[in-house]
């Protein structure tokens, strides 16, 4: 069980367009309500399963794999906000708008938070082990279609509610699936970046010779 | 021996433990999916069924649980197969010591509109699998999280067997579904559709599961079932913490509230059952009837008829022109919009009436059905004069719904009757017929006892059946109104049932309506009125309503009417600075203030002037200021809502002097098939509505097809397409082609005429420009430039 108190805010207002800004006490405002009716709404869940490699769901593609390289295990994971989130942005998207814009972002920051939880916990469990970031499918050339593949292996339909509609699209909407590999030897974090990821094309920040932080 | 023999000879129907812990126990290795098994290991799943029946289970559930197409798909099996094997190995181990159980599992993919899955195609992938497990005894759905899903296999397992069915659901440790159902909306809705009895599975331990089965219970007189957990799972060691004996325990404490089947779930074994079987010797099944008057539901919330309760009636056409518009242009969000302000407003229940004779009644009222619920949890009111309309809302409905109406016509009577039964709703009775509505309450209350009674024969409850006297207008016919009110105190105290009415008509012709209106409905109300069909939002009306369930001893301490009226925000009302200028007023999202300096420079200025040379400059001052990162989007569209406010402001004002329109153009905003990730089109549709320009927004997962008529029938120009993620371009570049080859959206020297703009954040300006699109749009602001320069300004 993962409860949060708080959501990353620099984080969701990357998400909405603002990066170097400091938001004025009317956009505080706007955060703080969110923040809490988002927090109220959200039923985070999560599964995630150690297994050895090679593991053949992870050998697709050429990314997936030199991700995973000098790893003996991996860790396949999923999480969601559950299906009260995506409801609470539908309803703001009817009433209002800037509310609906402002939850979106802070429910995108909050599914990472989750993520960057379940990395904690793994690390508490496994003290001597080292990790290599999250990766997913649809990063670089690993196959979206694995999306399947990972929520069947994790059971996550029946344990968490968590599937895909028919074109992929993880269903409820704030939810996340990866991988990470698990090393006996430190192995280089550097490895999700802009290379593997599929806005580099039209990233805003890449434009402006930056990166979004991960 | 058949299921209800069973049912009725033993105090206890047992069922078996888990299939899946015994596979994994066993390490048996299976490719794709557990039920592959079935095929090429079927002596270790017969020996898993035998292992259960020695422990005593009355009914075995084959190995068909996740054996759907879906879920199958990949596997190299096909579902006939699985589950004909499955059957097989089933029957080999029960011979005829147990009852074989065809085990139906969710499919494995969201249903509308959280997912992209139909109620339609649920219902096709359960047909499937009832027709592969003929051979079964029983039908079991299980481990559902979806009522609607569930309601497809109900309906699924009704139409095409005659084997009695279990249903159960699993539920979280907050009472609810993964997807919000409760335990009562379940209860309803389910003994409603027929089932034979119902319960919960999975979940939790059967040590936290009190609460659940006590809420079931209240409204169902169904037997329930009980196949819990082995407790919680320990996420290492995958062991369980409830061992069978404290399991056998814990499942005694569940039966005083009416569990007659019991088995286990996940991490439960042939011990688990064994225990049970002897808990359950020494005892004696207790049947709990249900406590709950009369009540109806969506998934999420359960309305008890047990006061007056407030049904909207803001969603129907009648003398409504903007309204109508709304359904012609598919505008659903103006209907949803309608639909929360009636449930801020105070309704508990919403009527639902689409009727127009220029579009498609059915498939209206099932996408506004879906729709509504999926943003608003008010059961709701199926309001037709046609019974395939009733029919089709009826089916796809998600809860029990209320249905209106049926009348003491014969033709009325046998078509919308059999539908209520069969769908388990309850019904609005209109006490008129072939003659028309009786003058005399002597002749209304004949009218209620006769829909009443042919209700009680096809075995609908009365209490289910809401009679409306019908209120007529008392400036033509005085006194009619004395004639409906003593047909509804009979109706209520002879005949014992629930009573509706729509109030407004009493006040046509009068002047100061709202006050005769108010004065009939709390008149209404002493005569034993339950459900007034009336508009929420006038808040005289539901003020009566809430001070008389306090004046009539209902709301207990009057929590509900001090809720209503003395817990408003403690935020003061932050007062309209008088002299905000126009600029700062948008550039800032003040929208009164907005509005205050609009109608200040109307007095002296031209409106196109203001529209041009104020409202757009500031506009674009706050697009600029996005684009350079100096503010955040919602400010950007606090601005934007702002100047729409202004907008109208100027529209009215036009209305008045009779000038020109204020739209730019219309544009059809759709996300493409198979996506329904849909905020960044209403960011844009957002935006594009306040530039002025007039959005037709087809929503989302829309197939190419209803773009392109769409388009040929409006006449349209522009369309703009998002899609979220590459498997979805695919539908944009579908949707790209279609519009390019349709005819009627050619020139005549073969060209389009519409132009087409894309956006989202997986596109690119070369991808975009490679399926065809003439424009790519790398953000919200930059739809607006490109609406622009497709109409000129």
């Amino acid at each position: 069980m993962i409860q949060l108190d708080r959501i990353n805010r620099a984080e969701a207002l990357r998400w909405l367009g603002g990066a170097h800004v400091v938001p004025d006490s009317r956009m505080n405002m706007l955060l703080d309500e969110a923040e809490a009716a988002l927090l109220r709404a959200a039923r985070p869940k999560y599964l995630y399963k150690i297994t050895e490699l090679p593991c053949e769901m992870l050998t697709h593609g050429t990314d997936m794999p030199k991700h995973l390289e000098g790893c003996n295990r991996a860790v396949i994971l999923c999480a969601t906000l559950g299906a009260e989130v995506d409801r609470l942005i539908r309803i703001s998207q009817l009433t209002d708008m800037p509310r609906a814009v402002v939850l979106d972002a802070l429910a995108s920051a909050m599914i990472e938070q989750i993520c960057t939880e379940i990395d904690a916990l793994l690390a508490q469990q496994l003290p001597r082990a080292y990790f290599t970031f999250r990766f997913s499918p649809g990063y670089g050339d690993y196959p979206l279609r694995l999306q399947r593949d990972f929520l069947r292996l994790l059971d996550a339909p029946r344990k968490i509610g968590l599937t895909t509609t028919d074109s992929l699209l993880l269903t409820p909407s704030k939810s996340i699936t990866a991988a990470a590999g698990i090393s006996d030897k430190p192995v280089p974090r550097g490895r999700r970046g802009c290379a593997v990821c599929n806005l580099r094309e039209t990233c805003a920040y890449r434009r402006k010779g930056s990166h979004c932080g991960f | 021996m058949d299921f209800k023999t069973l049912l009725n000879q033993k105090d206890f129907v047992l069922l078996d433990g888990a299939m899946g812990t015994l596979i994994q126990k066993s390490g048996a290795h299976y490719e794709h999916s557990p039920e592959t098994l079935n095929i090429t290991a079927p002596e270790l799943i017969t020996s898993f069924h035998r292992a259960y029946i020695d422990a005593g289970a009355d009914i075995i559930y084959a190995n068909t649980f996740g054996a759907n197409a879906y879920k199958l798909d990949g596997s190299g099996f096909s579902v006939a197969k699985i589950i004909g094997a499955a059957m097989q190995n089933a029957h080999a181990a029960a011979d005829g010591r147990a009852l074989v159980a065809l085990d139906i599992g969710p499919v494995g993919m969201l249903c509308e509109p959280a997912g992209t899955m139909t109620f339609d195609r649920a219902y096709d992938y359960f047909c499937e699998q009832l027709k592969a497990g003929s051979a079964a005894d029983v039908i079991v759905l299980e481990t559902m999280t979806d009522l609607l899903e569930l309601k497809a296999a109900i309906l699924a397992a009704r139409e095409h067997t005659d084997k009695p069915i279990l249903a159960t659901m699993t539920f979280e440790r907050d009472g609810r579904t993964f997807t919000g159902v409760s335990p009562a909306a379940f209860a309803l809705t389910a003994t409603g559709l027929g089932v034979d009895a119902l319960g919960v599975n999975c979940s939790l331990g059967p040590d936290e599961l009190e609460p659940v089965v006590m809420e079931m219970t209240k409204y169902t007189d169904l037997p329930l079932i009980v196949k819990a957990n082995a407790g919680l799972p320990d996420p290492n060691s995958n062991t369980y913490n409830i061992l069978p004996d404290r399991f056998a325990a814990c499942v005694a404490a569940l039966l005083p509230y009416g569990v007659k089947i019991a088995g286990g779930c996940c991490g439960t074994t042939p011990d688990y059952i064994a225990k049970l079987r002897g808990m359950l010797a020494d005892r004696r099944y207790t049947p709990c009837p249900k406590t709950t008057d009369t009540a109806v539901c969506s998934a999420s919330v359960v309305v008890e008829i047990n006061g007056p309760r407030i049904i909207g009636e803001r969603i129907n056409p009648t003398g409504k022109k903007v309204f109508r518009q709304a359904l012609l242009d598919n505008n659903i969000d103006y209907i949803l919009t309608q639909a929360l302000e009636q449930i801020n407003g105070g309704a508990e229940i919403l009527d639902v009436n689409v009727g127009h004779p220029e579009i498609d009644e059915e498939q209206m009222m099932t996408r506004v059905l879906r729709e509504i619920q999926s943003v608003c949890a008010a059961p709701l009111q199926i309001d037709s004069t046609k019974p395939t309309v009733l029919e089709a809302g009826l089916r796809r409905y998600c809860g029990k719904p209320i249905v209106n109406s049926v009348n003491g016509e014969e033709k009325s009577l046998s078509a919308v009757l059999p539908l209520v039964k069969k769908y388990g709703a309850s019904v609005v009775g209109l006490t008129l017929d072939e003659n028309g509505i009786p003058q005399t309450a002597e002749g209304r209350f004949a009218i209620a006892r006769r829909i009443v009674e042919r209700a009680e024969a096809l075995g609908i409850d009365r209490r289910d059946v809401y009679i409306d006297c019908l209120t007529l207008t008392v400036s033509a016919e005085q006194d009619a109104c004395r004639e409906t009110l003593t047909a509804l105190h009979r109706v209520k105290t002879e005949l014992g049932c629930k009573t509706c009415l729509g109030v407004s008509n009493i006040s046509f012709g009068l002047p100061n309506r709202e006050l005769v209106n108010s004065v009939f409905l709390t008149m209404a109300l002493e005569e034993g009125l339950d459900l007034p069909i009336m508009n929420p939002n006038i808040a005289s009306m539901t003020g009566a309503v809430r001070a008389y369930r306090v004046l009539a001893g209902i709301d207990r301490h009057a929590a509900d009417f001090v809720a209503a009226y003395n817990d408003a925000p403690a935020q003061p009302v932050r007062q309209p600075q008088g002299d905000t200028d126009l600029f700062t007023a948008v550039y800032s999202g003040l929208k009164s203030e907005g509005a205050a300096a609009t109608e200040r420079l109307l007095e002296h200025e031209d409106a196109m002037m203001i529209v041009n040379e104020r409202l757009i400059p500031a506009l674009d001052r706050v697009g600029a200021d996005f684009e350079h990162k100096k503010i955040f989007l919602p400010q950007l569209i606090q601005s934007a809502n702002t100047a729409q406010v202004c907008f109208e402001v100027i529209k009215k004002h036009l209305g008045k002097t009779g000038g020109g329109s204020v739209s730019k153009g219309k544009i059809i905003l759709a996300t493409v098939k198979g996506d329904i990730h849909d905020i960044g089109k209403n960011i844009v549709k957002t935006l594009l509505d306040n530039y002025g320009y007039t959005v037709v927004d087809l929503g989302r997962d829309v197939d190419p097809q209803l773009i392109a008529d769409t388009a040929v029938a409006q006449n349209i120009t522009a369309v703009g397409l998002s899609a979220l993620m590459t498997t979805t371009l695919k539908s944009m570049e579908d949707t790209i082609r279609l519009l390019r080859e349709t005819p009627a959206l050619q020139h005549p020297d073969g060209s389009c005429r519409v132009k087409i703009m894309v956006g989202g954040a997986v596109l690119t300006e070369e991808y975009a420009a490679k399926i065809g699109a003439d424009y790519y749009c790398r953000d919200a602001k930059e739809s607006v430039d490109t609406a622009k320069r497709i109409f000129g300004q």
